[in-house]
């Protein structure tokens, strides 16, 4: 049960995850040869907190409060109505289109790939980075801001890290992606591909010290060997094995359970719509572009 | 004769010496230090300061006597008691101040204007508050009298919130809602008011007590901080961490000058206790009012507490944020009819309604 209750961002759980997803597309597949293909089967709760992470409230306890909580899914429905939100991850690229109040009657379109994402609830936020003319661009997006117009997920995959902020201080070609990018469309009923990419650091200086994170999605990282052992002398490798902290930084899956059922039927709703959607478009075969 | 009287004499003079003593002693005894003479009146409690919480025994009651007693708890409140609605109610003016309410902090949240601006806000919920008491300007005696002597007289209205099982109070404190009919209240409080705001005692007070787009005042206890340095509780800049600083990174330095003013000055910014103080947050506007759950939103996010901590609510009295349109005086009292879940001021975007556009002007 503990296992469970782990972060979805933890790399054990993802692994379980992927396991679980086979393990439900297995019988949709057959279902949908059987039945009509309208009877769509549709995410199940514990799927649920992978793709709606920022409807699990904020863990700590002394900012807890169940109405406030209530309220704010209230609203993020209600937003979510007017604005489809995919499914997206840390590693995905996506485009968002905003209407800009600088510049009047005309919308903007941003491309770049989530290198992070952080908040709950309403205060949700993703950042976007892409380089454009040599130039590194990042654009903070709130989730629910009301003057985004529009969040398509141009790819939709995984890395390897929670975090790409090593991005910033690896090579440009890592995080260029062209703006005219066409979105690649998975067969319904694959897991989440993971992308192993393993990006290539510039040489120093750096704005963090990479060498503590841990990072899984980096090239060998070319410090002396006193840096090294100065990172092994901060390390906290013992963490991991720490239930408590665990424990205490995330919601427990009965609380989940809970959150997501009461707001199941507006999600169901919220998806079909968007498989309605995704049926009328053809299938198109992913290219790479520069 | 003469010598039994001499006796008698001086006997009586002995004993007036002796009581001389006594008195003078008595007198040093009783010596008045203070300037004025007329005693202090002494600090007395409000009548509602009664022992609250009861201490719990092993009453060994069988389990079908406590159904017992909360069945009759049940039949007790069942009915709510019918509101007297206060005879020939007049509009409000300016000048009068209606009651404020007990509330609840329950969060920030962030909102966004038609013009696509983003708000930070606070959350109270307005909890189940009803009227206890009333207590008219002559009825509520304050032990400590003003000097000048006041024209426009308030009177005092308790305030009950939180219904909570009576058992778990003494009988004194019960005591306080018998004639009301309310189920005893965990948290209590007093507001000043005009006389003509009066209520009668179990008139419930909602959400709608107030109207968006109106000002508010919000007090609260802050967050007790603990003895604090100057730099965390009145925002000093501290000293350079380097440049040859040493022993000196957090502290105040020059607390004051020399010659003629060389003393510490009184109210000279030191460190000391920061928090646990009764503050009050001014003129905080209501953007929002959802019914149902009877919470507003309130700009900004100084309201002092921590989450899940009381707050009263008070209409404002800054003189410039005073409300346009008439109150609901002396509260809202169609509590039946039917009214919007949610209320918005103007300028706030609904997450229902469709994506912000920025057009251009149409001239």
């Amino acid at each position: 049960m503990l296992l469970s209750t782990f972060k979805i961002r933890n790399f054990f759980v993802f692994n379980t995850l992927k396991l679980m997803r086979n393990v439900s597309a297995q019988p949709n597949a057959a279902s949908t040869e059987t039945k009509k293909p309208d009877t769509l089967k549709s995410l199940s709760v514990s799927e649920y907190r992978n793709v709606y992470v920022e409807f699990l409230p904020d863990p700590t306890v002394e900012f807890r409060n169940p109405i406030r909580e209530k309220l704010e899914r209230f609203d993020m429905l209600a937003r979510r109505e007017n604005v489809d939100i995919p499914e997206f991850y840390v590693g995905s690229i996506l485009a968002v289109t905003y209407s800009d109040p600088h510049s009047l009657g005309k919308t903007n379109r941003f491309v770049g790939i989530c290198i992070k994402r952080e908040g709950c609830g309403l205060r949700a936020k993703f950042l976007l980075r892409n380089v454009i003319d040599q130039q590194g661009v990042e654009v903070l997006y709130e989730m629910y801001d009301p003057s985004i117009i529009k969040v398509e997920v141009l790819r939709l995959e995984k890395r390897l890290d929670d975090e790409l902020l090593y991005l910033r201080d690896s090579l440009p070609e890592y995080s260029t992606f062209d703006s005219n990018m066409e979105m690649e469309i998975l067969p319904e009923g694959t897991p989440i591909p993971i992308n192993t990419l393993k990006v290539k650091l510039k040489p120093k200086p750096w704005l963090e010290r990479w060498e503590r994170k841990n990072l899984r999605g980096v090239e060998s990282i070319d410090v002396p060997d006193y840096v090294l052992e100065k990172a092994k002398k901060v390390a906290t490798p013992w963490e991991k094995h720490d239930l408590m902290k665990q424990y205490m930084k995330t919601i427990p899956e009965e609380e989940q359970i809970t959150i997501f059922n009461e707001i199941q039927p507006q999600l169901q709703q919220l998806e079909l719509t968007r498989k309605k959607l995704k049926r009328k478009r053809s299938f198109i075969k992913p290219v790479k572009l520069g | 004769m003469a010598l039994s009287l001499i006796f008698k004499q001086t006997c009586i003079k002995f004993l007036e010496d002796k009581f001389l003593g006594l008195s003078i002693q008595t007198c040093s005894a009783l010596q008045i230090r203070e300037k004025h003479v007329h005693p202090q009146p002494r600090l007395r409690n409000p009548t509602w300061f009664t022992k609250k919480n009861r201490v719990f025994h092993d009453d060994f009651v069988t389990s079908e006597n406590t159904k017992f007693i909360q069945e009759v708890l049940e039949d007790q409140y069942k009915t709510p008691t019918k509101i007297e609605l206060p005879e020939n109610t007049i509009q409000w003016t300016p000048g009068l101040r209606r009651t404020g309410v007990i509330a609840r902090k329950i969060g920030e949240l962030p909102m966004w204007l038609k013009n696509g601006k983003k708000i930070s806000t606070t959350l109270l919920q307005v909890l189940d508050n009803h009227v206890i008491k009333y207590y008219s300007p002559e009825e509520y005696d304050p032990p400590h009298k003003r000097a000048v002597k006041i024209k426009k007289k308030a009177g005092c209205l308790l305030i009950g919130a939180e219904a909570t099982d009576p058992t778990s109070f003494t009988k004194e404190y019960c005591n306080l809602f018998k004639n009301t009919g309310v189920m005893p209240k965990k948290y209590l409080a007093r507001f000043f008011i005009s006389p003509d705001a009066k209520l009668a005692p179990a008139t419930p007070i909602t959400a709608m007590h107030f109207a968006v787009g109106n000002y508010v005042d919000v007090r609260g206890k802050t967050k007790y901080r603990g003895f604090q340095g100057v730099m965390k509780r009145h925002g000093f800049k501290g000293m350079p961490a380097s440049h040859g600083v040493t022993k000196t990174h957090r502290r105040g330095g020059n607390i004051g000058g020399g010659g003629e003013k060389g003393r510490v000055w009184p109210g000279t910014k030191m460190p000391g206790h920061m928090g646990n103080r009764y503050r009050i947050a001014k003129g905080l506007k209501i953007w929002r009012i959802n019914t149902k759950y009877n919470v507003l939103w309130v700009s900004g996010i100084g309201v002092p507490g921590a989450t899940n901590s009381l707050v009263h609510i008070y209409d404002t009295n800054l003189p410039l944020r005073q409300p346009t349109k008439p109150l609901a005086f002396p509260t809202y009292f169609h509590l039946d009819s039917n009214v919007e879940e949610d209320i918005y001021d103007e300028s706030l975007h609904k997450f229902s309604d469709p994506t912000i556009m920025f057009e251009k002007e149409k001239n």
